[in-house]
């Protein structure tokens, strides 16, 4: 994992003592409202419904044990003892007053971390793959490149006010793409050319939230040295040419759709050409200093499959059905890749409480040399798990609720703050999911349905992903009540295609019922070994339209 | 008129900012880049001119800009960050090497990114306290990019 060095340290340290002093001019008065707003919002600092909320970032969603224990431990003395981990790799905690923040920044500070960029018109946190560097397709290992991504745009000077946000997002593998790089501003693959050399798929204007677009492929293969002159390049068109006049229009989506992809990339390609081959061209030994930060922990040479794995695969349907669901194949022998699912019903998707937190990392230093990772879907990953300390890891996540063998099922869903915290929200979103987890309870009937990607957003904002989820739901607002559109079709991966709105929106009680009108139009026509999506694909909206608003006789 | 910052410094205003199409052109007025454009011939010397957000600098490519001893750059709001991009082009790109004056709506929390844009001069607005102001010159000691001082990324001089 990647550690501070001086210099990394230092700039952190900066920050907090620039915030503190932004914070004590705001309260003080010398800074208004307005102006402290892009400030704080660099910085994570929203203020929400009922109190501010403060999003840290945790850097292509690499953590330590020790730095989740700290988070832990300010959720407890600054919070209500409790975390939420959102789609992009960030802990957002819900009630921290603006005052205390500085001392928070500078308690984050003390484990290498920080809440830089989570927020406001700059470039945000980067993601990644959670199972990056341990899963066995992978081009490369996408974490050096992201955290190369992380510093370039750190402080960034030219581009600390864009038009609107940024996202970034890196994926490195061919079956797969957990990191929606495609409903990214910029998402990027990695790959290789034919002479073996590293480089970069680039694809731009992907987004969610009002318009919500599949990006296109502006090239095909950037060299990595030229990465970080070919974003330059990017944002600085986006800069000076993205919309200003309408918050609303003014993502970098809107300007290539609008240009169109050929101009767009001829505008890139000229301001490129100034840049291409200068001083920012990423020399080898960078590459080779930064690949040092993730090299493999000290794994053991261990055989596949042990025998107390095997047997117990065979005499507990449980763990058998955990270990189907939850974990997932390692790159070396005898290991594992191990999520710890935070959709237990009754909690929150994606909230985390102190003493949860304080689990997860000891089950991290009992079993994953001290590491853990958070995914896009609101889970906790312990990525390096020896194969024969499965069971034991199993028990010990029963216990702390993380254990729910659902990953990618139904009831895995996406699920924003929605109305329960944030001031945006036109509905409730947290009763949703949690009417889903009630009504949908029993696993077998889970298991028999596959992999289904249900996510929900309780506005047009899309924080929950809703657009690409295979069936997503988003709050409404009619006259003061809530209601709730259905889509389906969406998805985030490879495949990434944005959901088509069933017809008219649902009260909430309804919502389950209609859920399931859906899955049983998908079992009736479903081939074997077809997932929803693909049935949905070959069958198309009518069938589950007129299922979902048959009348009831 | 009131003082501004350049270089590090609060310093005596010496140039008059034009901001109304209609006013008198001195020798000493900051001139719409675009009204000087196209008229030229007639106005004669000015100190400068300045640029507004959304003109871009492509269209000063031929233009000698060492005949200007400032170039000022608007900020119609401090959120609108069109004219970081601009300072750094007319710096590296057309290697102006006078007086970029930062103009208009921007605060003094933004100076440390706008001085490594190329940036050399502030005329804050009236309100602010220009003593202060100079405190939050430089909030970060070291970065991580190049910028116009000094090019070269950290990872070229770690
Ligand atoms: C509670 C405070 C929050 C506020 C005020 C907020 C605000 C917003 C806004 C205004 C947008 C719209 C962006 C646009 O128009 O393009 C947005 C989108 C988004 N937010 Fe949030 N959000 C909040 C919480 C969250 C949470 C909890 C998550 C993750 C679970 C999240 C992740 C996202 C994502 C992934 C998008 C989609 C944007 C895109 O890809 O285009 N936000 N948010
Ligand atoms: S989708 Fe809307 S309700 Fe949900 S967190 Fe985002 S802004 Fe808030």
């Amino acid at each position: 994992m990647y550690q501070y060095d001086a210099i990394d340290q230092q700039l952190v340290e900066e920050r907090v003592a620039q915030f503190r002093d932004q914070t004590r001019r705001y309260l003080n008065q010398e800074l208004s409202e307005q102006e402290f707003l892009p400030l704080r919002l660099q910085n994570g600092l929203y203020v929400q419904r009922y109190a501010p909320m403060l999003r840290i970032a945790i850097p292509y969603g690499m953590l330590s044990s020790a730095q989740l224990r700290k988070l832990a431990d300010i959720s407890c003395r600054y919070d209500r003892s409790y975390g939420h981990f959102s789609t992009r790799q960030n802990l957002q905690l819900n009630w921290p007053k603006i005052e205390d923040v500085p001392d928070i920044l500078a308690e984050l500070a003390e484990v290498q971390m920080h809440a830089v960029q989570t927020s406001g018109n700059c470039i945000r946190n980067t993601t990644t793959d959670q199972y990056a560097g341990v899963i066995s397709d992978e081009t490369v290992d996408p974490r050096p490149y992201c955290e190369l991504i992380r510093q370039w745009s750190t402080f960034h000077p030219e581009f600390a006010f864009l038009p609107r946000k940024f996202k970034i997002a890196v994926n490195a593998t061919e079956s797969s793409d957990r990191a929606a790089t495609q409903v990214h501003d910029i998402g990027l693959h990695i790959k290789k050319n034919e002479a073996g050399e590293i480089g970069f798929k680039v694809i731009v204007g992907g987004g969610l939230g009002r318009t919500p677009m599949v990006g296109v492929t502006i090239s095909e293969f950037i060299p990595r040295v030229d990465l970080l002159t070919y974003l330059d390049a990017i944002i600085r068109v986006y800069n000076q040419q993205g919309r200003r006049d309408n918050k609303y229009k003014a993502r970098i989506k809107i300007l290539v759709k609008a240009l169109g992809i050929e101009e767009f990339r001829s505008r890139v390609d000229a301001e490129w050409a100034h840049l291409k081959g200068k001083e920012s061209t990423v020399p080898m030994s960078e590459f080779e200093r930064l690949q040092g930060f993730f090299s493999e922990p000290n794994y053991d040479a261990l055989e596949n499959n042990p025998a107390n794995l095997t047997s117990k695969l065979a005499e507990s349907a449980g763990f058998a059905r955990w270990f189907e669901r939850n974990t997932f194949e390692h790159k070396k022998a005898g290991y594992r890749i191990v999520t710890l699912t935070l959709k237990k019903a009754g909690q929150a998707p994606g909230d985390a409480t102190a003493e949860q937190m304080h689990k997860a990392a000891n089950l991290a230093d009992q079993f994953s040399f001290g590491e853990l990772r958070v995914s896009h879907e609101q889970n906790l990953v312990l990525a390096d798990v020896r194969q024969e300390e499965l069971v034991n890891l199993w028990e010990a996540a029963k216990e702390a609720g993380f254990a729910t063998p659902t990953l990618g099922l139904l009831t895995d869903m996406i699920c924003c703050p929605g109305g329960d915290f944030c001031a945006l929200a036109n509905a409730k979103s947290i009763p949703i999911a949690a009417q889903i987890q009630e009504t949908f309870n029993d696993l077998d009937y889970l298991y028999d349905l596959g992999n289904i990607d249900l996510n929900i957003s309780g506005c047009m904002n899309a924080c929950g992903h809703h657009h690409v989820g295979n069936i997503g739901i988003l709050g409404v607002d009619k006259k003061g009540e809530e209601f709730y559109q259905i889509s389906i079709g969406g998805a985030s991966g490879h495949d990434a295609s944005i959901g088509k709105i069933l017809g008219p929106s649902f009260a909430q009680e309804e919502i389950s019922s209609v859920i399931q009108k859906l899955m049983d139009v998908y079992v009736a026509n479903r081939t074997e070994e077809e997932r929803f999506i693909d049935t949905y694909r070959r069958v198309g909206i009518t069938p589950f339209k007129e299922a979902a608003y048959a009348k009831a006789n | 008129m009131p003082k501004l910052i350049k270089n590090g410094e609060i310093v005596d205003n010496t140039y008059n900012w034009l901001q109304d199409a209609e006013q008198t052109v001195t020798q000493d007025s900051i001139v719409a880049a675009q009204k000087w454009l196209s008229e030229k011939e007639t106005i004669g010397n000015v100190a400068g001119i300045w640029l507004e957000a959304g003109d871009g600098v492509e269209f000063l490519q031929d233009v000698d800009l060492s005949q200007f001893d400032v170039i000022g750059v608007h900020f119609p709001a401090f959120t609108d960050g069109r004219g970081f991009s601009y300072a750094r082009l007319l710096r590296e790109r057309l290697n102006y090497q006078g007086e970029i004056r930062a103009l208009g709506h921007f605060i003094p929390d933004q100076l440390g990114y706008l001085l490594r844009v190329g940036f050399n001069s502030f005329q804050f607005s009236e309100e602010v306290d220009l003593e202060k102001a100079l405190d939050l010159h430089k909030p970060f000691s070291i970065a991580y990019q190049g910028d116009v001082a000094d090019p070269r990324p950290l990872f070229l001089r770690r």
